[in-house]
């Protein structure tokens, strides 16, 4: 896995087909989804490999890099 | 053994989890089976093609319900537009046809009624159905069985099984409960667009189109979907293009030596989905679980077709549970490996020699070179004379 500065993802939901393929490539442990079957937007990605935003076959996943890591109760790092 | 509230929990109704549910409750286990949508096969994310024969081989009549199509054969494309066609209503014209006596060679489903008449036959056999049921989480027992934790219209219930089964899609949670390796490769999961369309001809044909110009690292197709409509969709590599999926689809759309046929085209519908051109996951079971369907990765890997392999893997899974269940065997301590060597011996022998086909096409850097074997590999895959004709 990368060592990465973390992300937090930005999903434009005009655009999203709820495909599905950014949690399918997704190396994440269980539960990194948001409740539209997509990755999580709401709490940094520390592994901020960004394949998600290479499969989306809408290319509508952006991100920006936060500084502080994932805090364990899993609401943005911020 | 100590009481449980159901044999078998099962994540997931779409073919797979609900065609495992049906054998099992038909062998008389007792069968939960959840799924955390409102509405079965949507979104949609599949184009729907299945053969009659796949159908048939796991007990569920072609019915006008789910059937958008009937298909007759295959057309395969090479990137300038010549084409291989296996019309079998030509090739074999005493049993295949549209004329009474005669029949289809496969169907295209509409996904929102195939996965709800699966369900139904399901429950039918005696398996209970939970739909806005959400998997939490599993976790396996000292006394040998496992409970399961669901999320039912926001209540928290935890159940006591002796087997969950993952039948939760390409995105399974499933499997990562259980720290099975499910992760995918970039290089092996296709971007998925389609449209459905009007105003786009088709003559009951699955029509294949090869070539890197068009679909790198994939293909692109043309079904017809019943009702004068038509699919046109395409899946792409990330790793071997700069653009999305939807990209190529407009340009497959508009400049392809297609593009006078779609010219009329008008789009209604939008669907997409990501499609394993992968080989099988090398571990789909744990204590107290098994995987099927898309959440094991049992797709073909030259077609990315995964409906016959849910259905096919779904009965296999059934057989296996309700004979292991029967005879009291153990289910943890890699005890269901056997369901794995069944089902490789059934299928996933033959799913790993087409992965290793398509991995040597795709390893090919030479554009040219892998676009007509590509294009060879197709049109000898849909012919009547594949080894491969009934995966």
């Amino acid at each position: 896995m990368s060592k990465q500065q973390p992300v937090l993802f930005h999903i434009g939901w005009n655009a999203c087909i709820n495909c599905g393929a950014c949690v399918a490539i997704c190396p994440q442990e269980a539960g990194f989804v948001s409740p539209f079957d997509t990755i999580a937007v709401d709490r940094p990605c520390d592994i901020a490999c960004l394949l998600c935003e290479q499969i989306c076959p809408v290319d509508t996943i952006t991100h920006e890099r936060v500084g502080i890591p994932v805090a364990s109760n899993g609401v943005n790092g911020q | 053994m100590p009481p449980v509230d159901y044999d078998v929990v099962i994540i997931g109704a779409g073919p797979a989890g609900s065609t495992t549910a049906r054998f099992a409750a038909t062998a008389g286990l007792k069968v939960l089976l959840v799924d955390k949508r409102q509405e079965l096969g949507a979104p949609i994310q599949c184009s729907g093609a299945i053969s009659r024969h796949a159908l048939e081989q796991v007990g569920i009549t072609p019915d006008e319900e789910f059937i958008h199509e009937a298909i007759y054969g295959f057309a395969i494309y090479d990137e300038t537009g010549n084409r291989a066609v296996h019309d079998y209503r030509s090739l074999k014209p005493e049993e295949y046809g549209s004329e009474a006596g005669k029949r289809p060679l496969g169907y295209v489903v509409d996904r929102r009624r195939f996965d709800r008449y699966l369900m139904t036959q399901a429950e039918r056999a005696g398996a209970e159905v939970w739909l806005k049921t959400e998997g939490l989480g599993y976790t396996p027992q000292a006394d040998g069985l496992c409970t399961v934790r669901l999320l039912r219209y926001n209540q928290e219930i935890t159940l006591r099984t002796r087997v969950v089964v993952g039948a939760d899609g390409l995105q399974s949670q499933v499997g990562r409960w259980a720290g099975l390796q499910t992760h995918i490769k970039i290089t092996e999961l296709a971007g998925c667009l389609q449209f459905i369309v009007d105003g786009v001809e088709t003559e009951g044909l699955l029509e294949i189109v090869t070539g890197h110009e068009w679909a790198p690292g994939g293909y692109a197709w043309v079904f017809p979907k019943g009702h004068g409509y038509a699919e046109i969709g395409l899946g792409v590599i990330a790793t071997m293009t700069d653009q999305p999926a939807r990209w190529h689809l407009d340009k497959f759309m508009t400049q392809s030596f297609f593009r006078d046929r779609f010219a009329n085209s008008r789009i209604l519908e939008v669907q997409g989905g990501g499609v394993p051109l992968a080989a099988p996951l090398r571990t789909q079971f744990a204590d107290n679980l098994i995987l099927v369907g898309d959440a094991a990765r049992h797709v073909n890997p030259i077609t990315g077709g995964g409906l016959h392999t849910a259905v096919a893997g779904g009965k296999i899974a059934a057989d296996f549970l309700s004979g292991h269940l029967a005879d009291q065997l153990p289910l943890q301590a890699g005890a269901l490996e056997a369901y794995q060597r069944l089902w490789l011996s059934e299928l996933g022998d033959k799913m790993w020699k087409l992965y290793g086909i398509k991995t040597d096409i795709f390893h090919n850097m030479n554009i040219p070179e892998r676009n007509r074997q590509l294009y060879l590999t197709m049109a000898d895959y849909f012919s009547p004379t594949s080894e491969f004709k009934k995966i």
